[in-house]
C-alpha cells in the first residue's frame, strides 16, 4: 500500500515542475521571432492598427507584468483566448475538442507497446541465445531505428493501398455520425453501439486507428520488450529464483510468479518515460494520417505566434506526463515498498 | 543547515541581481531601446529560473533513482542528488536575481 506522506510529497512536487514548465515556455516564446500583434493585424495594417493590437492584448505592458498575469491565469485555469489559429476561441475549448483525439492516439500506441513488448521481453530473456530471442532483438531494434514518418506511410502503402484491408486517414467513416461524449471516438462509438446504433461504427473507428496505433506502439514495444528482456535476464540470475527451483517450483511459475514483478520495476520508468515520446510521436503520427489532432494545430500556432495557445498546449501536455509519472511512482512504490524509503 | 541554503540561494540571487542590471546597460547598448533590453534580459532570467526551478523538482524526484542506477551499473561518476539539487537552486537563483534585476533596472532607468 502506497503511504499518505509519500503520495502527497510526490502530489506537492508537480507544482514547482509545472511552475518551471510555464516559466520556461513562456520564456522561449517571447525569446522566439515574430510579433503576433502584425500577424493579427494583418499584412495591409498601419503601424497605429498594430499599436491597437498591440495594447488590446497587453503586450505594451512590461514583460513582469505579462509575466505576472500569465501566471495568474494559469492558477485560475484561465489560458486565455487564441490570437490567430482559432481566433476569439478560448484554449481551454480548443484543448477540449482536440486533445481526446491525441491522447487516445498515444493511449493506444501505448498500450499495443505494453501488449506486445512485456510478452516479447519475457519470451526473448527466458529463450535467451535462440532464434527466438535473435529474431525478438532484432525486431525490437528495427522498431527503435525506424521513424514514424517512415513506417506510417510504407504501412498506409501495406494496408490500405495494395491490400485494401484498412483506411489510409480519418478516425471514422464519414457514413457514421456519433454523437460526442468523452472525445475519444473509439469509446464513444462503443457507447453508442451499446445504446442500440449499431456496432458499424465501432468496427470502423478501430478499423481506423489500428495503424497509426500500430506506427506508434512499435517504437514502444521495441523499447519495452529490450528493457524487459535486459531486466528479467538479470533478475532469473538472483539467488532467489534459483532458491525457488531448488524447492521444487516449476520454471514457468517461478519466472511469473517470483520474477516477473521484480523484473517489472525499470519497465515501468521506460513506459512513463515513454508517454511524452508517444505524446510527441502522436503529433506527428496525426500529420502522417490526417488526423485532426493537436498536432497541426500546435505546429499552426508556433508559426503564426499564438501565445496563449502554444502556452496552453504544453502545459497540459506536460500536466499530463508529469501525472503519468507521478502514476509510475506511485505503481513503484506498490510493487517494491523500499522505494518509498 | 538552514544557513548554508539561505547563503546558497542568496549568493546566487545577489549574482544575478547584479548581472540583471549591469546586463540591462549592455543590452540597451546592443539594442538601442530600453523596452526591448528589459524584455530580453528579463526573458533571459526566467529562462535560467525556470529551467533551475524545473531542475530542481526534478533531482527531487528522480536523482536518486538515477544515482542509484549509476551505482547499481558501476559507472558512479560522482554524481549526486544532493549536488544536483544545489546545482539547480543556484541557477535558478540565479534566473530569478536576472529578473528582480533587470525589471528594477528598468523602472529606475525610467524605461515603463
Amino acid at each position: 500500500m502506497v503511504s499518505k506522506r509519500f503520495f502527497l510529497k510526490r502530489l506537492l512536487l508537480l507544482v514547482p515542475v509545472l511552475f518551471g514548465v510555464a516559466t520556461l515556455v513562456f520564456a522561449i516564446l517571447h525569446l522566439s521571432p515574430g510579433d503576433p500583434a502584425k500577424v493579427i493585424a494583418g499584412q495591409r495594417a498601419t503601424a497605429e492598427q498594430v499599436a491597437a493590437v498591440r495594447t488590446e492584448l497587453g503586450l505594451n505592458d512590461p514583460i513582469w507584468v505579462q509575466y505576472g498575469r500569465y501566471l495568474f491565469d494559469i492558477v485560475t485555469l484561465n489560458l486565455g483566448d487564441s490570437y490567430i489559429v482559432r481566433k476569439g476561441v478560448p484554449v481551454l475549448t480548443i484543448l477540449r475538442a482536440r486533445l481526446p483525439v491525441t491522447l487516445e492516439l498515444a493511449l493506444y500506441g501505448q498500450l499495443l507497446g505494453i501488449l506486445f513488448g512485456i510478452p516479447l521481453g519475457v519470451l526473448s530473456a527466458v529463450k535467451q541465445d535462440t532464434i527466438t530471442d535473435h529474431l525478438t532483438r532484432v525486431g525490437a531494434l528495427t522498431g527503435i531505428s525506424v521513424p514514424i514518418y517512415w513506417s506510417g506511410p510504407l504501412l498506409i502503402l501495406l494496408f490500405a493501398q495494395f491490400l485494401g484491408l484498412l483506411p489510409a486517414s480519418g478516425r471514422i467513416a464519414s457514413a457514421y455520425d456519433v454523437p460526442v461524449y468523452t472525445g475519444l471516438i473509439t469509446l464513444d462509438s462503443l457507447v453508442y453501439a451499446l445504446s442500440g446504433g449499431g456496432f458499424g461504427a465501432f468496427q470502423s473507428a478501430i478499423s481506423h486507428m489500428l495503424l497509426p496505433a500500430a506506427v506508434i506502439g512499435v517504437y514502444s514495444m521495441a523499447l519495452i520488450s529490450r528493457m524487459m528482456r535486459s531486466s528479467m535476464l538479470e533478475v532469473v540470475r538472483q539467488d532467489y529464483m534459483r532458491t525457488a527451483r531448488a524447492k521444487g517450483q516449476g520454471a514457468k511459475i517461478t519466472i511469473m510468479k517470483h520474477g516477473f514483478r521484480n523484473a517489472t520495476i525499470p519497465v515501468i520508468t521506460v513506459i512513463g518515460i515513454q508517454f511524452g515520446t508517444l505524446l510527441g510521436g502522436a503529433v506527428l503520427t496525426e500529420t502522417v494520417f490526417g488526423i485532426g489532432g493537436i498536432g497541426t494545430l500546435l505546429v499552426n500556432a508556433i508559426e503564426v505566434g499564438d501565445y496563449p495557445l502554444v502556452q496552453g498546449t504544453v502545459l497540459v501536455f506536460a500536466f499530463l506526463f508529469t501525472l503519468v509519472n507521478l502514476g509510475v511512482d506511485l505503481t513503484y512504490s506498490y510493487l517494491d515498498p523500499r522505494i518509498e524509503q | 543547515m538552514f544557513e548554508s541554503r539561505l547563503r546558497l540561494v542568496g549568493s546566487a540571487l545577489a549574482v544575478g541581481l547584479v548581472v540583471g542590471a549591469g546586463g540591462l546597460v549592455f543590452a540597451i547598448l546592443a539594442l538601442g531601446s530600453v523596452r526591448d533590453a528589459s524584455e530580453t534580459m528579463f526573458v533571459l532570467g526566467a529562462l535560467a529560473f525556470g529551467f533551475g526551478l524545473l531542475g530542481w523538482s526534478g533531482s527531487i524526484l528522480a536523482a536518486n533513482s538515477v544515482e542509484a542506477m549509476q551505482e547499481h551499473l558501476d559507472a558512479a561518476s560522482g554524481w549526486t542528488e544532493q549536488n544536483s539539487r544545489r546545482a539547480m537552486a543556484r541557477i535558478g537563483s540565479f534566473g530569478f536575481g536576472v529578473m528582480v534585476g533587470s525589471a528594477v533596472a528598468t523602472v529606475a532607468l525610467g524605461g515603463v
